[in-house]
């Protein structure tokens, strides 16, 4: 992986047509201008990683239904009998 | 009372004012923005989160506490702010916190690191992710015995 120091204020070019520029350094946070193409999808890694999990959950569901819904409770069921029965707003 | 069509029970009665609105939507399903949480007793403590807009989009969810009851929540000031909500780190009267649950062929698993966050006062839903990645989005639920017994 490459590794570039830049101080605020700074600017990378990745290819033609994407800039990202260093805004702000805080103390443990720093703030990033990202300049890209409409067609560059720009999204933190864990908002990338959550999208896969949600359509992972989606169309996990029907691999629920397609083995029996309810078995597939009673087996989740059973693995989470040992927890407390949590109230929905507890 | 309106009806709605969902993904595994049919047409269901609702109360308007039960529905959650996610002004954001859910990453990955931007374009949602309505759902109905569905509850019943045999299926606890799994909730049904069946989308108005769409019939075959149902996810299933359950309470972070009923995953773990020593979860800590975390929440960002901006997603608090679509709550309009003050700093929680606990899941609070009030706030209901679910686990987005995923079902494969071999395990179950429950989303941790984003939880769907809810406003019970005002309905409205957020899926925050933690800005600390201290809990795993595949978190599993099934002990493996209990898949070998299957």
């Amino acid at each position: 992986m490459l590794m570039m120091r830049r101080r605020a204020g700074e600017s990378i070019l990745i290819g033609a047509d994407i800039c990202i520029y260093i805004a702000h350094i805080g103390r443990s946070r720093v703030k990033i201008a990202i300049d890209a193409p409409r067609n560059v999808k720009v999204v933190a890694q864990e908002v990338a990683v959550v999208e896969e999990q949600n359509r992972a959950a989606a169309a996990s569901a029907a691999v629920a239904a397609a083995g029996g819904l309810a078995r597939t409770i009673e087996k989740f069921r059973q693995a989470s009998a040992r927890r407390s029965d949590m109230p929905l707003e507890g | 009372m309106p009806q709605i069509e969902t993904k595994y029970f049919g047409s269901v009665p609702y109360e308007a004012g039960s529905v959650i609105e996610f002004p954001a939507g859910l990453p990955g399903f931007e374009n949602e923005h309505r759902f109905l949480p569905i509850e019943i007793e045999s299926y606890r403590p799994l909730v049904f989160l069946q989308s108005l807009a769409d019939r075959g989009l149902c996810f299933l969810t359950m309470p972070v506490a009923a995953v773990d009851p020593q979860y800590r929540l975390e929440v960002t000031a901006e997603d608090l702010a679509v709550l309009g909500l003050g700093r929680q780190t606990t899941p609070a009267p009030g706030v209901l916190c679910l686990a987005v649950v995923t079902v494969s062929e071999d395990a179950i698993t429950a989303n941790l690191l984003a939880p769907l966050v809810v406003n019970l006062a005002n309905r409205r839903g957020v899926q925050a992710i933690r800005p600390e990645p201290s809990y795993s989005h595949q978190h599993r639920l099934e002990p493996a015995e209990v898949a070998a017994c299957s």
